[in-house]
């Protein structure tokens, strides 16, 4: 069984869970899902049998912390460190599908954007700064990515935190980071040489781009 | 941690082996025999890193199928590495528990035997 059909019978069986035991079992499940850097696959192979488990022990009236220990996140990490990692090419498709999905949309703001500004100048492509841009998004978008996962791991067991302080935090880095994109976007306008590419061909470049991303996701699950 | 659980931890890994070697199982029904051996306190959520463990090994190997009451089950079975594993966790434990329950056994005086 592959990763997606697992992650949607998990979300199914979950809802058989008694509230209490839903809980413990979500946190250990957000943890181990944030951390990017485990096959996707053995993760949700062992996170369905943890599950399986626990609705047949319900059954005979265990609960979660009878089953997994009073220490879920030292439970947690256990099962982390035995967990094989990702294999690269796999991490590398995945990479590229982003980036590629990222450009995509890029280009086709753009083609709505050009028309709107109407002026001839807008249409004008610097290829430096257009890859330094693109790159710089990339490398925003990987470290706001990899900082919500870690929020999130990090929430799991804190009974403390809320999901507020999280939102808050969550945003910030969010307007700091497109403020970062648009001051270095500012900088590195005219640099190199360019081409002029009209919003029309734009949007059908970005719309190809989409569409590669969207047949690469539906093929790597 | 417990003594019983701290010397168990050691010798876990070969009860695991020992009871997937008799028929493939999945995780609840491992946890369920384990249980009825008497190895009672052995929190039943410790055997997923053990089993992660031997199958990164290449000790088991884990196979979905139907269970017998229907849902899809990941079944263990031991690979050929398993079972000589399994064999050397017997001849060691054997090795073994010969003079250490001869040492801890009251009554017994292993040292007079001249």
């Amino acid at each position: 069984m592959k990763a997606r059909e697992l992650i949607e019978q998990n979300n199914k069986k979950r809802a058989l869970l008694t509230e209490e035991n839903e809980k413990y079992y979500t946190n250990l499940l957000l943890y181990i899902r944030t951390k990017l850097t485990l096959s996707e696959q053995q993760s949700e192979e062992v996170l369905m049998e943890m599950l399986d488990h626990l609705t047949e022990g319900q059954q005979d009236g265990k609960t979660a912390q009878e089953i997994f220990g009073n220490d879920p996140k030292g439970y947690a990490d256990e099962i982390i460190s035995h967990l094989p990692r990702e294999n690269k090419r796999k991490s590398f498709i995945f990479v590229s599908e982003i980036a590629i999905n990222l450009v995509g949309w890029f280009l086709i703001m753009r083609s709505i954007i050009i028309p709107i500004i109407g002026t001839k100048a807008s249409e004008e492509v610097y290829i430096i700064s257009s890859l330094l841009l693109i790159l710089l998004i990339m490398v925003m978008t990987a470290l706001g990515v990899k900082m919500i996962f870690g929020l999130i791991s990090q929430r799991s067991f804190d009974e403390n935190a809320t999901d507020k302080k999280m939102m808050i935090r969550a945003g910030l880095y969010g307007a700091g980071g497109f403020l970062v994109i648009l001051i270095i976007s500012f900088f590195v306008k005219e640099i190199g040489p360019s081409f002029i590419l009209p919003w029309q061909s734009s949007l059908g470049i970005g719309a190809i781009l989409l569409l590669t991303s969207w047949i690469m996701k539906k093929s790597r699950i | 941690m417990s003594i019983r659980s701290q010397l168990l931890k050691g010798i876990l890994d070969g009860c695991v082996l020992a009871v997937i070697e008799k028929e493939p199982v999945y995780g609840y029904e491992l946890s369920k025999k384990l249980q009825k051996v008497g190895l009672e306190d052995v929190s039943e959520g410790t055997i997923y890193p053990v089993l992660l463990r031997l199958q990164k090994n290449k000790l088991i190997v884990g196979e979905m199928r139907p269970s017998e009451s229907g849902p899809n089950r990941k079944y263990y079975s031991l690979t050929s590495a398993g079972q000589e594993t399994l064999e050397t966790i017997s001849i060691e434990w054997n090795q073994l528990s010969v003079p250490i329950n001869a040492l801890l056994s009251k009554g017994d005086e292993p040292f007079e035997s001249t």
